[in-house]
């Protein structure tokens, strides 16, 4: 458990304080022997970059990637404040 | 009626110019100024408030925002900050600015806020140096947005803009540890001290878009994976939040 704790942690170091990716949203979750990782990013090198990273720094580790990328869309409904 | 777009947290590079812009230049037609809560670049780097200032700049809309901790991470935030203003967007830390819309007078006070918690779980000014420069840079931030907010309180709107939470409300989704990491209490204090219309705030990316201050104050988390849009347009000067009518 301590392991599977550390591994998270190291993870989500990796994923903010690296150079490359800065981004401090991404969820990481054990299933089985996977690591699920999900949240949203701006563009697909960005998602792409994440899991690089991760395959590098941690390559015993398998990887799913759930993460999506935010969409851009403008609004069509407007929220009146009372 | 005054309609406020907004949106924090786009974190911009080269890889995302290009991407907000058709959005954005719809924006005009559906609201009257556009305020961001920070966390406009990745790293805070001249580069990327460049990019930044491409995306978001020349909107024909005046453009308000607040940088984040994003924007602080290479030390570069004043450089960051001159480039925003050189590229005509309003740059608020602990001041305020006055936009005329329609014959109205919007307030909007800024300041990029920080951590500390909130009731029950927060921290206190008390122990090792380190914690007392933690709680005591928190509190002298919300201090200064209690001071900017009230520098335009008699305008006909007010609202307040920040990068972290001022209610724990917004951050419903986050994992319950990092609260503290994500807003503080006094931010939310701050707010009440004034007759504040709306408080919008970012850096929450898997918190909850509404919520309320003590006082009752709406507060909507705008970050941009929360929203999950270009950007959230709110009416206001409504019969029921005319604050001097």
């Amino acid at each position: 458990m301590t392991n599977q704790v550390d591994l998270e942690a190291e993870i989500q170091r990796l994923l903010t304080e690296h150079g490359r990716i800065a981004e401090q949203g991404i969820t990481v979750q054990r299933r089985d022997n996977i690591l699920i990782l999900g949240g949203d990013v701006e563009s697909p090198q960005r998602r792409d970059e994440i899991c690089r990273q991760i395959t590098t720094h941690f390559p015993d580790v398998e990887i799913a990637c759930d993460i999506g990328i935010t969409r851009t869309q403008a609004p069509n409904e407007v929220e009146e404040i009372s | 009626m005054i309609r406020i777009a907004a949106v924090g947290d786009v974190h911009v590079d080269k890889d995302v110019v290009g991407r907000y812009r058709p959005a954005l230049d719809q924006l005009p037609d559906v609201a009257d100024a556009l305020l961001i809560a920070g966390d406009l670049t990745r790293h805070g780097t001249v580069e990327e408030a460049k990019c930044f200032a491409t995306e978001f700049g020349g909107l024909g809309v005046p453009v308000v925002l607040v940088l984040g901790n994003h924007d602080h991470q290479s030390d570069q935030q004043d450089d960051v900050a001159q480039v925003l203003t050189d590229a005509g967007l309003t740059v608020l830390e602990g001041n305020s600015t006055v936009l005329h819309l329609h014959g109205h007078r919007i307030g909007v006070a800024g300041v990029k806020g920080f951590g500390g918690g909130f009731a029950g779980a927060c921290a206190s000014n008390f122990g090792e140096r380190e914690m007392k420069a933690y709680v005591g840079h928190t509190e002298e931030i919300a201090a200064t947005l209690e001071a900017a907010l009230l520098d335009v309180a008699d305008c006909d709107a007010l609202v307040a803009l920040t990068h972290y939470s001022p209610v724990p409300d917004t951050l419903v989704g986050e994992p319950l540890e990092i609260y503290p990491f994500l807003g503080c209490y006094q931010l939310g204090r701050a707010i009440d001290a004034a007759p504040t219309t709306l408080a919008l705030h970012g850096h929450a990316h898997a918190g909850s878009e509404r919520g309320r201050t003590p006082g009752g104050v709406p507060v909507r988390n705008v970050a941009h994976p929360v929203i999950k849009q270009a950007y959230n347009v709110y009416q206001l000067l409504s019969d029921q939040n005319l604050v001097n009518a």
